[in-house]
């Protein structure tokens, strides 16, 4: 169970590694679900004849030796063969699986002929004639295995879909660094170059690492001392723009522990939303408070901003999708463990971030 | 021509008025942080041309837009933006011109000798998709220009041809109809009367008349307004929501 669900997770990063439709026939999980099944088309069997049957049970454990001794071989067959059938792709690796149920059928049914030949059970004998016993047996097999490789590939590519949504909405969610900004940005370099060269600069660098970060340099996690930075590269380039209108207060993030690993652009969109909805709106500006800290296993982040006194309806919807969207994401990484929650006062907006901090979580 | 520029971003006007000075042919009279300062100065420096950014603190460029048209004289606005939302739609379909930031050189030159002037049906179809409601109530006494932001105003009220705004400081005449400023403030404003529109967070008590008629009383207004017959139950109704 473990070691699937490693596979899974890391199935995001590397989606080659699952490519194949078939489970793992060699894992214990999936032998057990064979069992399972087989058992109860033994079942099924039975109480498909259970008028004509004189002994049941005896018939009942005869059927179910059958079947099992079909369903395991048929999976050790697939455990076996599957490096090769990966190598098949979908279709080949179905074409050939299915052969190979059909083949275990053939034998154990061969073999079973062989042995029940030389007892009779009761008064009748057990089987008839020796290919309408194998004729009969194949057919199930062929049913059954049909349906079964169905199943399993329909539920594969459910499972796909699931994984190749979750990893778009991800992607979606992290590239998001608001346009305006962009814009913004581009608008202050190309005031800033012939007044101040060296700012110019510096500001191109900074917008470089943020967008690297928001379009997805491939990492998912990074640093507590990295997100903190990119923060400050952010700010710096709203300082620009903004001037004395916005002062940031980093209360003692310094002296939290700065290799905690988080998701990339968590905390940026809480100081980009504290920016945006916060101090743009305020013609005297105001101060972006940040604080943190760490303790029961939890690192706590809170980014405050001072509320406008004429809050646009369309900015608070803007914040609240802001918002949302990164309860998202801490969502995918940390499932319920996480937390997001807002408090108004008076004239403050605090958005508090908890997140599992050291090592019981991967 | 003379030119103001308003921008709340000190490098957008800096760079603006520099891209002008390299134009030549025209004059940098000014600048304004926001729409409120750019009002208030354009009375002293009396630009021929707005270069006005949309989105500003305080008043946006929009509404200060809006209030520069009602002006007998309006000036040319030319709206810049740094990225192209929504809002530039509705400038296209009413022929309002802007200029996407950072700004070219040669744009901003095709946008100055092309200038026009706003009119004030552009502006408040522009403003009306927008679908925002104004946070300043301009009027003109004595031929200047008053601002009075919306949250200090108590009531509206209506008589012949036009609309008296009460604040605490005084009282103005707009010309504007009384239920399109109810469109407009219906969050913040009640209808208390046929010709009556009043501030719900400044009401601060109802009250019974000698005759039988109900009145409000307003903070920091020493006289009562009558509640009409028709309308005692829903602000009846309004306040009792509020007290909750």
């Amino acid at each position: 169970m473990r070691g699937k669900n490693n596979n899974d997770a890391k199935g995001i990063g590397l989606p080659r590694e699952d490519t194949l439709f078939l489970p793992d026939f060699c894992g214990v999980r999936t032998v057990f679900v064979v069992v399972v099944s087989a058992q109860l088309l033994a079942f099924l069997v039975l109480l498909a004849r259970m008028d004509q049957a004189t002994d049941p049970w005896g018939e009942l454990g005869l059927v179910s030796l059958f079947v099992q001794w079909v369903a395991l071989s048929s999976a050790a067959l697939l455990c076996i063969a599957r490096p090769l059938l990966r190598r098949l792709g979908n279709v080949g690796a179905g074409l050939a699986s299915y052969g190979l149920v059909l083949l275990a059928t053939l034998a154990v049914s061969e073999l079973a002929y062989w042995i029940m030949g030389g007892i009779s059970l009761g008064s009748e004998p057990v089987v008839a004639g020796h290919a309408g016993f194998l004729a009969r047996n194949l057919a199930i097999g062929a049913i059954v295995g049909a349906v079964a490789l169905r199943y399993l590939y329909v539920q594969h590519r459910w499972r796909r879909n699931l994984e190749a949504e979750a990893r778009a909405r991800f992607q979606a969610l992290q590239a998001r660094i608001r346009p305006h900004f962009l814009f913004n940005s581009m608008n202050t370099i190309a005031s800033l170059t012939r007044s101040r060269p060296d700012l110019a600069e510096t500001a191109v660098e900074d917008l470089a690492d943020l967008f690297r970060a928001a379009l997805g340099d491939g990492r998912e996690q990074v640093s507590l001392a990295e997100e903190l930075e990119f923060g400050r590269r952010y700010l710096n380039i709203e300082r620009l723009r903004l001037g004395e209108r916005l002062t940031v207060d980093w209360d003692d993030v310094d002296a939290l522990p700065q290799d905690i690993m988080l998701p990339a652009l968590t905390l940026q969109p809480l100081l980009e939303n504290a920016v945006y909805h916060g101090i743009a709106p305020l013609p005297e500006g105001g101060t972006v408070q940040v604080s943190g800290r760490c303790d029961h296993g939890m690192l706590t982040l809170a980014v405050s901003n001072p509320i406008p006194s004429e809050p646009g309806a369309a900015s608070s919807r803007g914040n609240r999708m802001a918002l949302e969207n990164i309860r998202q994401r801490l969502e995918a990484v940390y499932g319920n463990r996480a937390r997001l929650t807002t408090e108004t006062t008076a004239n403050q907006y605090r958005v508090i971030m908890s997140i599992p901090c050291g090592t019981g979580w991967t | 021509m003379r030119i103001m520029i308003v921008d709340d971003e000190a490098p957008a006007r800096m760079r603006l008025r520099r891209l002008i000075e390299e134009l030549g042919e025209y004059q940098v009279v000014g600048e304004a942080a926001n729409g409120r300062e750019a009002l208030l100065r354009y009375g002293e420096l009396n630009p021929d041309i707005l270069l006005m950014d949309i989105r500003m603190p305080g008043m946006d460029g929009l509404e200060a837009a809006k209030h520069l048209s009602a002006l007998p004289d309006p000036p040319a606005v030319i709206f810049t933006t740094a990225y192209s939302d929504h809002a530039l739609a509705a400038f296209e379909a009413h022929a309002v011109g802007y200029l996407l930031k950072p700004v070219r050189k040669e744009r901003l030159d095709e946008a100055l000798k092309a200038v026009r002037r706003l009119t004030r049906s552009q502006v408040e179809s522009v403003h009306a998709q927008e679908g925002r409601a104004r946070s300043h109530i301009c009027a003109y006494v004595r031929g200047n220009l008053q601002l009075i932001p919306v949250s200090r105003i108590r009531y509206f009220q209506a008589d012949q041809k036009y609309v008296t705004v009460r604040f605490p400081e005084g009282r103005v005449l707009i010309e504007e109809s009384l239920k399109a400023l109810e469109e407009e403030f219906g969050d913040s404003f009640i209808r208390i009367h046929r010709n009556a529109l009043v501030a719900c967070a400044y009401v601060t008590g109802l009250e019974k008349t000698a005759e039988g008629s109900c009145q409000v009383r307003l903070q920091d207004i020493p006289e009562p307004l009558e509640v009409s017959r028709r309308h005692v139950a829903a602000v009846r109704r309004k306040f009792k929501e509020l007290a909750i």
